[in-house]
């Protein structure tokens, strides 16, 4: 423990990291996610093909690999990012965003038809009867999921600093444990408690958000 | 016929004209060819599987059809899109299972179309909401959601959304079937008094009562044809076509 | 790499008793010739590591596993490199063929637990000797002494000379490891880039996302001889990395068995073949000196 008491400046820089990191991609990934669901149950079926490809694609595609051809992949191809830590952003979205696509799909599926043809009878288009009608409902049925989602994110998010050069609670661990050899399962299990700091609070947070936003059928 | 409604009959306001639609290859709309005059009550009867509810769910185009035209006012119903978006706000639709947003409050429901689709106020929304309601009978219901209200209460304030939109013709697909005994004359009575005011009307539906007190024509369907038109009275006292007879004769001798 | 994560992840979680994270490779040894026979008779003291580990007839040593030279897995499953020849000649001298020596992954972070834990038998992972580290294990050796040196892209744009151009260049390493460790003690406002392998470093330095990649100079070198077009050494060492194998804490018995082992490999040409046939090979650089051997 002593290694993380005296590093704490680093480890509450990391820990900022870390969640700003998780933040910034939950919520990109949720809007992105939400977009590509959309495009999945579009009318229009270049959209729906370009939903699903996405999916295929990103979803079995293990997440390091994102990451590479995120930081390194794209520089071939001329697209470059600020820094490590916007790339990871970029990398923990876009991989999560595949996994938020079908869970809200399958928000938007467990809304009985009928919403959807009331909200198109009375004018609304397909976008508003989405937005208005369908999501809103879609998303109370996919809190938990969602959650389990932004959780593993978190946790997703410590390859960013374990491998791809982001300063975050991962990457302090291993130069902490070479510099204090005899302390190392005490600070990997102080990084697992760092992590939970988030996680478990974002379960908690999640909780409330499904018992709050629970409607009557 | 007054000559005020002999004018208005120029031209149809809803015209079918030699619609055919399939569901793989069942066929469940064979040449259908009907007029509907504005402020005309038109009652679609036959037995389950005729294909009356298709008709209905066809002329906002909740289902699309293979063959034929349909036009409202005049206009052709566009494909899929904007354009069929603003042609549906003005046929309103009444669904057998309500279908009212179970995430928004009475109020809400009946306001969220005119909001939404004709940009009216909130305020003024809700004020000419409120009054709808009142009209159907639910006021006192606004701010609850669907799910606490009664099923006849839920099916009035459906009726009351659809209203909302001002709209050109309403569609009742089997506007009382879920409903328990004891509502369905809450429903209908809200329906006889629109058909009173002059509201076009095209109702598919098995109250053979409300078919005698409110339309203006029935019309009998079987296997996807439309068999028969005439006058209620006309239709439940001599039909014509032995299928017509069968059919009443197995709903009418209790 | 997820290989290596596993067991980083069962090291973190004291799982490391957990059958599933030890690694199966290498029962059937096909990397390059060993160039030690294994002797046929050992006789050692009762009671000795040496004895025990000559009656099982096994072993089970911790190297890299991505380490070019030193030791890389193959596709098989069998580590190769220099310290996996330098720990087939000490298996060899307790009778243990190379194909009953039980390879298992050790990464910087989890040499010592794997060694406190019994995990492993030995550890020969480019691991650096050094205080800290005496205080948990005992090291044998050194067998090899390399230093930490400069990679920088070829033709040396931004006239990178040595360590003091650390202070001002995009400088990437691996994360945890001891060269890292040196720039964060020594330039702490260094602009320092950690990723977990070298080779993301080296991609990162050919896409100019870096300057520069500072590590042992063994590894730099293997970079260079695999892209000359792209890489370029700077040569001018600034530390002394002693390669040691790590053994168990007090061991003593073994460690000068191993000294002995080693000083023997160094003077019959066993520990020079060894070289030739892997970081040699690499570098194309002649076996170096063999380093004094410390027995502390």
């Amino acid at each position: 423990m002593q290694a993380l008491l005296d590093n704490l400046d680093r480890l509450w820089s990391g820990f900022l990291t870390t969640l700003g990191m998780s933040v910034a991609a939950a919520v990109i990934a949720t809007i992105l996610g939400t977009i590509l669901a959309a495009f999945r149950v579009s009318p229009l079926p270049p959209l729906r093909a370009l939903g699903a490809t996405y999916v295929q694609l990103v979803r079995n595609t293990p997440l390091t690999a994102v990451f590479f051809i995120v930081i390194f992949g794209l520089p071939a191809v001329d697209v470059t990012f600020q820094n490590f830590f916007i790339a990871a952003i970029v990398a923990l979205s876009v991989y999560t965003a595949a996994f938020v696509c079908e869970v809200v799909r399958s928000g938007i599926n467990s809304v009985s038809t009928g919403q959807a043809e009331a909200a198109r009878a009375i004018g609304l288009t397909f976008g508003q009867s989405l937005r208005d009608v369908v999501l809103p409902q879609a998303f109370r049925s996919v809190v938990p999921p969602l959650g389990n989602l932004w959780i593993a994110l978190v946790k997703n998010s410590a390859i960013a600093g374990g491998g791809f050069a982001v300063a975050d609670i991962a990457q302090l661990a291993p130069s902490l444990a070479r510099d204090n050899p005899a302390q190392v399962l005490a600070i990997f299990g102080g990084i697992a408690l760092a992590y939970m700091v988030i996680t478990v609070p974002s379960g908690i947070a999640v909780g409330v958000i499904e018992r709050r936003t629970a409607i009557l059928r | 016929m007054s000559s005020d409604q002999a004018t208005r009959t120029k031209q149809p306001l809803v015209a079918l004209a030699g619609v055919n639609k399939w569901f793989g290859d069942l066929q469940v709309l064979k040449d259908i060819n009907l007029d509907i005059a504005n402020g005309e009550v038109i009652v679609v009867i036959g037995p389950s599987g005729s294909g009356k509810s298709t008709l209905c769910r066809c002329i906002n185009r909740l289902e699309g059809v293979q063959q034929g035209e349909i036009r409202l006012d005049g206009v052709l119903l566009p494909e899929e899109g904007k354009a069929l978006a603003r042609l549906r706000s003005e046929v309103g639709m009444v669904f057998q299972s309500f279908n009212l947003f179970a995430h928004k409050t009475i109020l809400e429901n009946v306001t969220l179309g005119p909001i939404k689709v004709r940009k009216v106020r909130k305020a003024e929304a809700e004020q000419r909401g409120r009054l709808l309601l009142e009209r159907v009978g639910i006021a006192e219901q606004a701010d609850k959601f669907p799910a606490q209200l009664s099923g006849g209460q839920q099916q009035r304030a459906a009726i009351a959304r659809a209203l909302a939109m001002e709209p050109k013709v309403l569609l009742f697909d089997e506007p009382t079937s879920a409903l328990d005994p004891e509502m369905i004359n809450e429903v209908l009575d809200v329906m006889t008094s629109l058909a009173r005011e002059g509201m076009t009307m095209v109702v598919v539906t098995h109250e053979m009562g409300f078919a005698r007190k409110a339309a203006d024509r029935v019309v009998f369907m079987d296997h996807g044809k439309i068999v028969e038109e005439a006058t209620p009275e006309t239709f439940f006292t001599n039909p014509r076509s032995d299928r017509a007879k069968d059919f009443l004769s197995k709903i009418l001798t209790h | 790499m997820r290989v290596r994560r596993l067991t980083a992840a069962c090291a973190a979680l004291g799982l490391v008793a957990l059958a599933g994270c030890s690694s199966e490779a290498g029962n059937d040894a096909t990397a390059p010739d060993a160039t030690v026979p294994v002797e046929e008779e050992v006789q050692f003291d009762e009671g000795t590591t040496m004895a025990e580990l000559a009656e099982a007839g096994a072993i089970t040593v911790g190297t890299k596993f991505d380490q070019p030279g030193f030791g890389l897995v193959s596709p098989d499953g069998v580590p190769e490199g220099f310290d996996v020849e330098i720990a087939k000649i000490i298996a060899a001298k307790l009778g243990i063929a190379p194909e009953d020596i039980e390879w298992v992954e050790t990464i910087s972070a989890n040499r010592e637990p794997f060694l406190q834990q019994g995990q492993v038998d030995m550890v020969a992972a480019t691991y650096t000797i050094n205080d800290d580290r005496k205080e948990l294990i005992d090291f044998a050796g050194p067998y090899y002494v390399a230093g930490q040196d400069i990679m920088v892209a070829a033709g040396n744009p931004l006239g990178v000379e040595g360590e003091e151009s650390l202070a001002d260049i995009r400088v990437c390493s691996v994360n945890g490891s001891t060269p890292a460790g040196y720039v964060q003690e020594n330039y702490p406002d260094a602009d320092l880039t950690l990723f977990d392998e070298y080779s993301l470093c080296a991609e990162a330095l050919k896409n100019d996302q870096v300057d520069a990649v500072t590590t042992d100079n063994v590894i730099l070198t293997s970079f260079v001889a695999q892209d000359p077009e792209a890489f370029e050494l700077v040569d001018n060492p600034f530390t002394e990395e002693p390669y040691g194998i790590g053994i168990p804490k007090g061991d003593d018995d073994f460690r000068t068995f191993i000294n002995d082992v080693l000083e023997e490999s160094f003077e019959d040409g066993s520990w020079a073949a060894a070289w030739d046939a892997t970081a040699g090979a690499i570098t194309g650089a002649p076996a170096p000196e063999p380093p004094a051997v410390d027995r502390y």
